[in-house]
């Protein structure tokens, strides 16, 4: 029963298969037992092989960067949480007040929003491509190979010094990235105000006003301490900032890769299962063949 | 309060307290024993290009760092 059904099968392809054209060119030159098109005898799989190939490289190459992120993150992530007691005691002392007014503003790394008069100092490369397309006239300073070594205190403070040199400003605002978790961190700005303004703050009684309460001791006056207290208050906000900033990068560069090489995972899942199926249909396509075309010859 | 109006020196110098809050780390980094002074002073390395903007372009990058390369 089932022999004859194959028959049937067998018979109704011939008439579809004849009209091919190349089936009919090939049939002219090959001998008789190879009349049938290229197409249903032998599926070519070697472009999904090729396809199999490579997404098991790239899902390799994935594997691997995340391994590196993860490494580097835990180096960072400490170094990081460590960096937080440096700026904790200066907001307790002189507050991280974003809203304090102010004229001139000098912003690190990427931020958004026209301010009265604000000019960039921008760490990296990242910030850089985003903000040279709209306010690149306010750049002042561009600061690259920051991670050539590991991040450290020394370097950062050189930097900081040069942008005190270099930026004339009533408030600096540190805009980063705050590390949260692997998958989450938030864009954060501290402030740092320059000690004139801080005076002014002061005296005013808004909300530095507490800062009278301090006795100052030893030979310096006011001012002058408020001015070492505000260069070293923005080295250390930029050192905890370039920290949080590097562990943020590599935690999303983990989360990413994560997820990169999970979807190389399915998608060769997928071509693994066409390409098994492509291969048992070629196999069963053959079978057919052979059983119809030995049952002919019986009948 | 005469020695109060003048600036330290540091400053007369023309650094700003990190510069010289630095100069006095690496002085106590220097004061370490073996090993934990290398350890120390692999922390200061510097190494990073600066360049100014000036109308919207930025100037030729100076690379600021104390390995020779």
């Amino acid at each position: 029963m089932a022999m004859a059904a194959l028959r049937r099968e067998g018979r109704r392809f011939t008439p579809l298969i004849s009209p091919n054209p190349i089936a009919a060119v090939r049939s002219s030159i090959m001998p008789a037992e190879e009349q049938v098109p290229l197409g249903v005898r032998s599926i070519s799989t070697q472009i999904v092989r090729n396809r199999m190939k490579s997404v098991k490289s790239i899902q390799k190459i994935t594997k691997a960067m995340k391994m590196v992120a993860a490494s580097k993150l835990r180096a960072i992530q400490s170094k990081a949480e460590n960096s937080r007691g440096l700026w904790q005691p200066f907001t307790a002392l002189l507050g991280d007040t974003p809203s304090v007014e102010v004229k001139k503003d000098a912003l690190h790394k990427l931020t958004a929003g026209p301010d009265k008069e604000t000019k960039y100092v921008i760490l990296g490369e990242k910030a850089k491509a985003q903000l040279i397309r709209d306010s690149k006239k306010d750049i002042v300073l561009n600061i690259t190979e920051l991670q050539k070594n590991p991040l450290n205190y020394s370097q950062v403070s050189v930097i900081a010094d040069d942008i005190l040199k270099n930026v004339e400003f009533d408030a600096l605002r540190v805009v980063f990235n705050k590390f949260q978790s692997v998958v989450a961190y938030l864009p954060t700005v501290s402030t740092v105000l320059s000690p004139e303004v801080v005076e002014k703050e002061c005296e005013a009684g808004g909300k530095l006003g507490d800062l009278d309460s301090y006795e100052v001791e030893g030979g310096e006056t006011k001012s002058e301490i408020l001015q070492n207290l505000a260069e070293f208050q923005f080295s250390c906000v930029m050192f905890n900032a370039v920290l949080e900033n590097a562990c943020s990068e590599q935690g999303a560069r983990m989360s990413a890769m994560d997820s990169s090489s999970r979807n190389a995972g399915e998608m060769l899942d997928r071509l693994t299962l066409s390409y098994n199926r492509t291969r048992q249909a070629s196999i069963t396509t053959e079978l057919i063949e052979i059983i119809s075309g030995a049952s002919a010859l019986e009948g | 309060m005469a020695s109060n109006a003048a600036v330290p020196f540091w400053r007369a110098a023309g650094m700003t307290y990190i510069t010289y809050s630095n100069i006095c780390a690496s002085m106590v980094r220097n004061c370490l024993k073996e090993p934990y002074k290398t350890e120390a002073i692999s922390r200061e390395k510097v190494h990073f290009s600066v360049s100014k903007w000036a109308d919207g372009k930025p100037e030729r990058p100076t690379v600021r760092t104390d390995q020779p390369e």
